[in-house]
């Protein structure tokens, strides 16, 4: 699915040349639920925008679904992203002015979908996320949660190879991002391949696979031989009245 | 993403930002309204000339001689009854032909008396100045021939000699002369009326022996066709010149008295134009202004919509359409706002509404074309903005 080979990224001062990621070979499988981590200024930021297609390494092969895209034009990165990556973020980036529906649809706008298939696309993809009865509501008349759920259907919406979330707790208490945790875990048992990106060890624990990143180099790659499962954790909390 | 969409989006985006979208028209507003406004108003004061021109006669030319300094004196010989005639029956292209003598004097009917213009001329100068006769009969060549002394007055001056009485048949004293009164001319509204002294026609031979004198001041002619109007009066001006012997005779034409009003029109439109033109000038660079600040405040959601598979010209022409709606609302506002002041003028100054479909085209033309080029700067900015840094902006 995601294969990333000997991949550098250096950015050029002037000066002095940062050395942001140092020959990074990672591969992530279909189905897979990753949780990439590391301290801030650690590269893992710069990792997800090179996975995310949003940058280019300076070196190295990044092969998605098999195509080394890791030297493409603009256009063509930008056609890849709308097709293969689904983006979550910290801080939601919904349309302000738009409603769920509206904001779900915007990735199909650039795809060329027809009104019509993009609207019965954005309903099942808010009924997926549990905002059925949320699809003409503003970001502004939203909760925290709703709104990272409807930045979830947007993220899913176009059926992605990978689901990039760059820190999808960090703006939620932790009841809402354990919520959130469980809405993921969902989608990755029905399928989806998502890589989390976090600082903190108690979101990361709920992947099954945990990449630890320092100085922009590879620093642990490990499998989670029992992932904290987000459901039984909010039955537990549910139980003790928290 | 397709134009209707864009435009859709676009629109909900000027809607949101009521106020500011408002403030940003109002210099297209003003700048097309201005355009428009001044278009109207130049058709229209040029529909009113010409219609004033039509009033005072069409294809009408004069013919008069020449005074200038260290030349000898005009004397009566200058031009004759006969000079008339003869261009009338000589050149093809003249109408009618009349000799005129001007005078002053007063008029006087019982107690009441008013100074006038007197007019001495032949039979055929109420065609050739469209003279309207409210009552009564203009002079004939018979009257003329005769030495009759009959007069035709003003309905101005008719009215304040005998009220309400009726004029014809009465008598009145011409500067001395018992007159009998055989017309009354309608007193047009004319805004290029020269002032409202009162007028008094007589035929020219009655207007000769009264006032001891033979000079005829000028002839006044009609072409058969607008076309022809120069021509007749070159042919008639060579006549004159062989049957008198020398150059002294000079003409005037409407036609050329209303082209030189035409083109003073045009310059005033152009100067009035080109200050409009600027201020849609200074209207798009405050379109300009208010995209830029759309686009720093918007930094985040180009980047998102950059991540979500945006390319740069679904950026740009995001851009640019809100910029040509702004544009175009703004250009229909002021294209209204424009007829509603030529109407408004046209009320005021009492001329005939012309409107026609050109401003509008230019009104449409302009404002979009100001928001593509002053929208263009703007939007490519977005366009080029990287998402990842644009994502990261706070």
């Amino acid at each position: 699915m995601v294969k990333l080979e000997k991949i550098h990224k250096i950015y050029d001062t002037g000066a002095t040349q940062v050395h942001a990621l140092v020959e990074i070979n990672l591969e992530i499988q279909k189905g897979e639920f990753l949780a990439v981590m590391g301290p801030s200024g650690s590269g893992k930021s710069t990792l997800m925008n090179i996975i995310g297609l949003l940058d280019r390494p300076t070196r190295g092969s990044y092969f998605l679904e098999g195509k080394e895209v890791s030297q493409l034009d603009e256009e063509t990165l930008a056609r890849t992203r709308n097709r293969h990556i689904g983006f979550v973020f910290q801080t939601f980036n919904l349309l302000p002015r738009a409603d769920a529906l509206r904001n779900v649809e915007l990735p199909m706008l650039y795809a060329g979908i027809k009104p019509r298939q993009r609207r019965a696309k954005a309903l099942e993809a808010l009924e997926r996320v549990g905002l059925a009865d949320r699809l003409l509501h503003k970001p502004n008349e939203l909760s925290g949660g709703q709104k990272q759920r409807v930045a979830i259907a947007r993220a899913i919406v176009n059926k992605p190879s990978v689901i990039l979330a760059d820190e999808p707790t960090g703006a939620l208490d932790t009841r809402t991002g354990e919520e959130i945790m469980a809405l993921f875990q969902e989608l990755n048992e029905e399928g989806a391949t998502i890589v989390v990106v976090t600082h903190e060890t108690d979101i990361a624990r709920h992947a099954k696979r945990v990449v630890q990143i320092r100085d922009g180099r590879v620093l642990t790659d490990r499998a989670v031989t029992e992932p904290l499962q987000a459901k039984k954790v909010l039955q537990r909390w549910e139980e003790v009245g928290r | 993403m397709n134009i209707l969409e864009s435009v859709q989006v676009a629109l909900e985006g000027i809607w949101t930002n009521r106020l500011r979208s408002f403030l940003t028209m109002l210099g297209i507003i003003i700048g097309v309204a201005a355009v428009i406004g001044v278009v109207a108003i130049g058709q229209g004061s040029r529909s009113v000339i010409l219609s004033e021109f039509e009033k005072i006669g069409s294809n009408l030319f004069i013919i008069y001689t020449r005074w200038e300094e260290g030349k000898p004196p005009r004397t009566w010989e200058d031009l004759t009854l006969r000079d008339a005639e003869v261009l009338q029956e000589l050149v093809p292209e003249i109408q009618l032909m009349a000799p005129i003598t001007f005078s002053q004097a007063t008029v006087t009917s019982g107690d009441k008396n008013k100074m006038a213009r007197l007019y001495g001329t032949t039979a055929g100068y109420e065609e050739i100045r469209n003279v309207e006769l409210a009552r009564g009969r203009f002079f004939t060549d018979d009257d003329n021939k005769a030495v009759r002394s009959v007069v035709v007055i003003d309905s101005e001056l008719a009215e304040e000699l005998f009220g309400r009485k009726d004029p014809l048949g009465r008598k009145v004293v011409v500067g001395g002369h018992p007159m009998v009164v055989i017309g009354v001319v309608k007193v047009t509204d004319s805004l290029l009326g020269m002032d409202d002294t009162r007028e008094v026609y007589l035929p020219i031979n009655t207007l000769h022996k009264a006032f001891q004198t033979r000079y005829i001041h000028q002839l006044e002619g009609k072409a058969v066709t607008k076309d022809v109007v120069d021509l007749a009066m070159e042919q008639g001006i060579r006549i004159l010149e062989r049957r008198h012997g020398k150059d002294f005779s000079r003409g005037v034409t409407l036609e050329s008295d209303l082209e030189m009003g035409n083109r003073i029109l045009g310059i005033l439109t152009l100067v009035i134009g080109s200050i409009a033109g600027i201020s849609l000038c200074v209207g798009g660079i405050g379109v300009m202004n208010i995209m830029l600040v759309s686009v720093t405040e918007r930094t985040r959601e180009i980047g998102l919509r950059k991540a979500l598979g945006a390319r740069r010209k679904d950026i740009l022409l995001q851009f640019l359409i809100e910029s040509v709606t702004i544009c175009l609302i703004g250009g229909f506002i002021g294209f209204l706002l424009g007829i509603g002041l030529a109407l408004a003028i046209a009320a005021v100054a009492k001329w005939p509404p012309v409107l026609s479909w050109w401003p509008v085209i230019l009104a449409i033309a302009f404002s979009s074309a100001v928001g593509i080029f002053f929208g263009l700067y703007p939007a490519n900015k977005a366009a080029k903005l990287d998402p990842i840094d644009a994502l990261r902006y706070e």
